[in-house]
């Protein structure tokens, strides 16, 4: 029984071969050329087609030798051949010696040698007494058989079947196998293949004939045919919808910062003002605002980019300056006492790559509202060796909250909010931190359903050596959250350099895992 | 942040208890803010890492488990021998005699003398282990704090702190067989090569010698190959730190004096005399309690802690923080602890409340104010821009933005442009390699090393990217700035300026821009083949587009011809005004 699908997935070259055939009949496609009316193509494919399905089945073999024509052989069609070239310089300068004749018809004079003796004894060329080659008799013309195989063969190979007696022997007689180079043919053998209907193929055809195909349906609807009406009556061509589809390259965004575009926006929708800054920044709002002492570790000449040209900001901004380095000196009016050294007010000057997001939420208190929240997603860049979990630069999630009476339970609130809300965690622990610019600092690990456990980021309260010289006298709860781990996950990634690929064929093809 | 090696069993003995498992470990460790890095080896010996720098103490194996221990609720430990402002211990003759000489060189030094059972491996190991974190990390890499350790039993005391003249002062320094004079150790001996730059610009350098003239040390660089090549089985050690800050020295020797008294040695206090002030008077007995007592609001540590919290309740907590507390008025006083110096703050008394009462008791609760959350108007109208490009039928692309003088100038330009090209550019003063050496000054470089990897992706290629580049700019006081721009490219046979004059219509269109075009002579285009966007109204130029010069594209290896532009979107924010983000 053929099935309603085998049926719709017949091209309409296939419908029309099979019910052109019956059982008995054998062809090839030059034979269906003729039979259907199609181009040679259409008859290979359909037959290549219906013998993949084993609709078809070999009936017999042979092959089938062609003569193409060589480099040569072009080159003898375009100039003439040797023998044309001698008959038409003795026809226009009359008797020459056998090098003049030669060197005047542009030949070797070896062949000129060979194809002499050819010609004489054929009585078109003939010598006379001084040894000069003379034309047998004034009309004598070359071989008209070599110029007609020679132009007919120019747009495809001559089979051998199709040849006369007389062709055949002559173009034998300028063709070689292998070699060709200095014949003007060249033989091809080719396996002709004659096929029939195989018992599955009758059986189709049958089929065909039953549910009332042509092949002659309509395929693609054209405005012509809606504008005419001759749609009307007619049926329509069935399509395969498992088909194999080709591939298209759409406009897209790219998954990296699609997924960053959706942390910003769940924290917008937390009640979060998005900031945002420059990339190169200074001693002073990357480390100093932030209460972390010049004499610092983390501050190293190998720990930041410094900038080569120009290398300090003209001046800092007052009243924070004043404010910041009293802070360090001594804790100026924050309650503190301060690291107790020397503040450099020239080193604060100094340009450098942002290496914390956290700058801008420093940055963001010199005019923060109370209450507020404030978030950022910044590119920041660290002294670091880049491997799968380093990056000279990369993006830092940092926010704040201002409010007169927020506190810890209110910090490890909204900790636990991300944890849920952005990083889908089941269980939440929270564990005593250390950042120079907060006190207390608290980190928060997280249990991921598919990452297991992981710190998810640090956070604390500002401390007042930081809020106070930028004017902020409330509690301000900060935060930093390591988002490239979830970014990966959710990337189906492993490699933090993946993020910034140049690949444009990886970057197409990503998509969310999961 | 330090990472310290740890005799597992010595750990567990400093803590008290008997056995404790990795896991039970780790619950503990957070009190200390410590983690475990890797558990103990084949010797016993496990990692642990320490994440507050401010907590020297904790960084080595007594010191940790003497906060374990207090937590768990030992005993708070009792060192009877600090001198402070109003008891001076008994020194003997364990003198150090300062010269004048060292007063703007190295100007601090202060020592005491540790004396018991003869020192075995372990406790050599440990001592040295907490003698190089504490240089290194709290002492900078030796330069405001270097430690030495000595044969106490062969030093004639007084011990004498002075400057010499480093080319005719010579000694045998350690791990070498002959004399160097100090200035030859600079270069011949590692440790000189190391530290020797802490002193190398001063005309003398360090020295501490005993009463015999023999050499302890060249502080803060090498020991003596004599006084100072500690041994197993040594009972006695004479302990010294020299650096620039006062404070800092006396808190470090009080860290390591605390620990070998709770390892079990005798601390013998040692008497520095000055011939100049120091903040602590002249004459100054080591080990030396000078921290002040520090307060803090009961009603402040409850509001920021977010619940109430009575006196009795505070005081438990610092109790097992080690830190002792008492009730006065409305505030807790505490005494710091020895061994600690981090309380700049009342905040700081307010963490260990934190710790004290363990995380737990703090039930998470949301902030309950109100406000209103929102984009960037930068942000918001990148967005738009990203949605026409999609339309057109661009893939996004993100791009690192620090990269090679040869991407960003020398591919991008003719040689005849590199230096002015690089004189506008961002350049890292102190690269890692070459390769991170630019901040990116345009987005094309990064299009042009994509497509120079992506020969093999079905044409044709449209990627763009909104993302920052920086400049300079002497407008802004920094001389510096950042812009957010839109870059795109177009690969593909046929590419031509048509095709991106008409995408480039298409965006300001819809983005309800008016402008003009003129031709542009931005040499990294065909000339003839490049435009300027000036907005209506405007002089500036917001962007430019164009078919990218062959020499550009066989430069990065593209055998595809490539249109490219790229707008600065403040500009078209701004109406084309061309602000951007300055430092300031």
């Amino acid at each position: 029984m053929v099935s309603e699908a085998t049926l719709k997935s017949l091209h309409p070259l296939e419908v029309k071969a099979l019910l052109f055939y019956d059982g008995r009949a054998v062809f090839d496609a030059a034979r269906m050329q003729k039979d259907l009316g199609l181009v040679l193509g259409q008859c290979n494919q359909a037959i290549s087609w219906l013998e993949s399905k084993g609709y078809l089945e070999e009936s017999e073999r042979h092959t089938e030798v062609f003569y193409e024509r060589t480099e040569l052989g072009a080159r003898y069609a375009a100039e003439g051949t040797p023998v044309e070239r001698m008959i038409q310089v003795l026809r226009d300068r009359g008797p020459l010696l056998m090098p003049e004749l030669a060197s005047a018809a542009g030949i070797e004079k070896k062949d000129v040698g060979s194809a002499f003796g050819q010609l004489s004894r054929s009585g078109i060329l003939a010598m006379d007494e001084e040894k000069r080659v003379t034309l047998g008799n004034p009309d004598a013309v070359p071989d008209s058989v070599v110029r007609s195989l020679l132009e007919r063969s120019a747009e495809a190979p001559l089979a051998d079947a199709e040849l006369t007696e007389a062709e055949r022997e002559t173009i034998q007689g300028q063709a070689r196998k292998r070699g060709a180079s200095t014949a003007m043919f060249r033989i091809m053998e080719r396996e002709n293949v004659r096929y029939r209907l195989s018992e599955s193929g009758r059986e189709l055809r049958t089929a065909l004939a039953e549910a009332g195909l042509t092949g002659d349906e309509i395929g693609l609807l054209t405005p012509e045919m809606l504008r005419d009406g001759t749609w009307r009556g007619k049926i329509f061509r069935e399509y395969g919808v498992n088909a194999p589809t080709s591939r298209l390259l759409p406009g897209r965004r790219n998954p990296y910062s699609e997924y960053l575009d959706s942390v910003k926006d769940k924290l917008v929708s937390l009640g979060f003002q998005e900031f945002d800054g420059p990339i190169v920044e200074t001693e002073f709002w990357n480390s100093d605002a932030l209460f972390m002492p010049q004499f610092h570790s983390a501050r190293d000449i190998h720990d930041v980019y410094y900038v080569k040209n120009p290398t300090h900001i003209r001046e800092i901004g007052e009243p924070f300056l004043s404010r910041v380095a009293a802070a360090h000196e001594n804790g100026g009016d924050t309650g503190s006492r301060g690291w107790g050294y020397s503040f450099d007010r020239d080193f604060t000057r100094r340009l450098i790559l942002r290496s914390q997001g956290t700058v801008m939420s420093a940055k963001t208190l010199r005019d923060a509202a109370v209450p507020g929240k404030y978030f950022g997603i910044l590119r920041c860049f660290r002294y670091d060796q880049v491997d799968a979990t380093h990056l000279s630069d990369f993006y830092q999630t940092e926010g704040i909250v201002l409010g007169e009476d927020v506190n810890l339970r209110n910090l490890l609130g909204l900790l636990k909010m991300f944890a849920e809300e952005l990083a889908g965690a089941t269980e939440v622990r929270y564990v005593p931190g250390y950042f120079p610019f907060t006190e207390p600092s608290v980190e928060v690990h997280i249990k991921h359903p598919r990452l297991g456990w992981f710190e998810l980021g640090g956070s604390g309260i500002f401390r007042p050596e930081v809020t106070r010289p930028m004017g902020i006298d409330v509690p301000v709860l900060a935060w930093g959250l390591g988002i490239d781990r979830m970014a990966l996950m959710h990337l189906g990634l492993n490699d933090l350099r993946e993020l910034f690929s140049s690949d444009i064929e990886s970057v197409r093809l990503r998509r969310r895992a999961g | 942040m330090p990472k310290i090696e740890v005799y597992r069993d010595a750990l567990i003995r400093g803590i008290g208890a008997k056995k404790l498992t990795d896991a039970q470990l780790e619950v503990l460790f957070p009190c200390a803010k410590a983690e475990l890095d890797e558990p103990a080896d084949a010797e016993g010996i496990m990692k642990v890492e320490l994440n507050d720098t401010n907590r020297p103490d904790l960084w080595s194996t007594a010191g940790l488990a003497r906060q374990l221990r207090v937590y768990r609720g030992g005993d708070h430990p009792r060192y009877s021998f600090f001198s402070d402002t109003t008891v001076t211990r008994e020194s003997g003759h364990r003198r150090v005699v300062v010269d004048p000489s060292v007063r703007e060189i190295r100007p601090w030094v202060v020592a005491f003398v540790m004396s018991g059972p003869p020192i075995n491996e372990a406790v050599l190991k440990d001592l040295i282990q907490t003698q190089e974190k504490l240089t290194w990390n709290y002492g900078r890499k030796r330069s405001s704090i270097a430690m030495g350790i000595y044969r106490s039993d062969l030093v004639a005391y007084p011990v004498h702190y002075r400057a010499v003249d480093p080319d005719t002062t010579r000694f045998i320094p350690l791990q070498m067989e002959r004399e160097l004079s100090m200035r030859e150790m600079l270069t011949e001996h590692p440790k000189g090569r190391d530290f020797g730059g802490i002193v190398a610009d001063f005309p003398l350098f360090p020295l501490l010698t005993d009463d015999n003239g023999d050499v302890l040390s060249f502080p803060p660089v090498i020991n003596s190959a004599g006084l100072g090549a500690v041994q197993e089985g040594d009972t006695t050690l004479f302990i010294e730190l020299t650096g620039t800050d006062m404070d800092s020295l006396l808190h470090t020797a009080s860290i390591v004096a605390c620990d070998v008294a709770d390892s079990g040695y005798t601390v013998e206090p040692v008497k520095v005399e000055y011939p100049y002030d120091t903040p602590y008077g002249r004459e100054i007995t080591v080990p030396y309690y000078f921290q002040k007592p520090q307060s803090a609001e009961i009603a402040r540590i409850s509001k920021l802690l977010g619940r109430p919290l009575g006196a009795d309740e505070i005081v438990q907590a610092l109790h097992r923080m080690g830190v002792v507390a008492t009730r006065t008025g409305e505030s807790v006083l505490i005494r710091v602890p020895e061994y600690r110096n981090d309380f700049l703050h009342a905040v700081d008394i307010l963490e260990d409340v934190m710790i004290g009462c363990g995380m737990d008791s703090f039930e998470p609760e949301m902030p309950r104010d109100f406000t209103v959350g929102r984009l960037t108007p930068l942000e918001t109208y990148s967005r738009r821009v990203k949605d026409l490009m999609v339309g057109l039928g661009f893939q996004e692309m993100v791009f690192n933005y620090l990269g090679s003088r040869r991407d960003y100038i020398e591919r991008m330009y003719p040689p005849e442009e590199w230096d002015a090209a690089a004189a506008r550019a961002v350049e890292v003063a102190n690269p890692m390699s070459e390769n991170y050496a630019f901040v990116r000054p345009s987005i094309l470089p990064s299009l042009l090393g994509a497509e120079a990897v992506s020969a093999n992706a079905v044409y044709p290629h449209n990627v763009f990217e909104i993302g920052k580049i920086a400049e300079q700019h002497g407008a802004d006081p920094s001389g510096t700035r950042t812009n957010t721009n839109v870059g795109f490219l177009t690969a593909d046979r046929g590419a031509g300026f048509n095709l991106v004059n008409s995408r480039v219509s298409a965006i300001l269109y819809y983005m309800g821009l008016e402008y003009s075009l003129r031709e542009s002579r931005d040499r990294r285009f065909i000339p003839g083949r490049a435009a300027e966007i000036v907005l209506a109204g405007a002089d500036a130029t917001v962007g430019v587009f164009g078919e990218l010069h062959p020499r550009v594209l066989e430069e990065w290896g593209v055998q595809v011809p490539c249109t490219a532009g790229e707008i600065n979107l403040e500009g078209l924010l701004n109406d084309g005004d061309g602000s951007s983000i300055g430092t300031s």
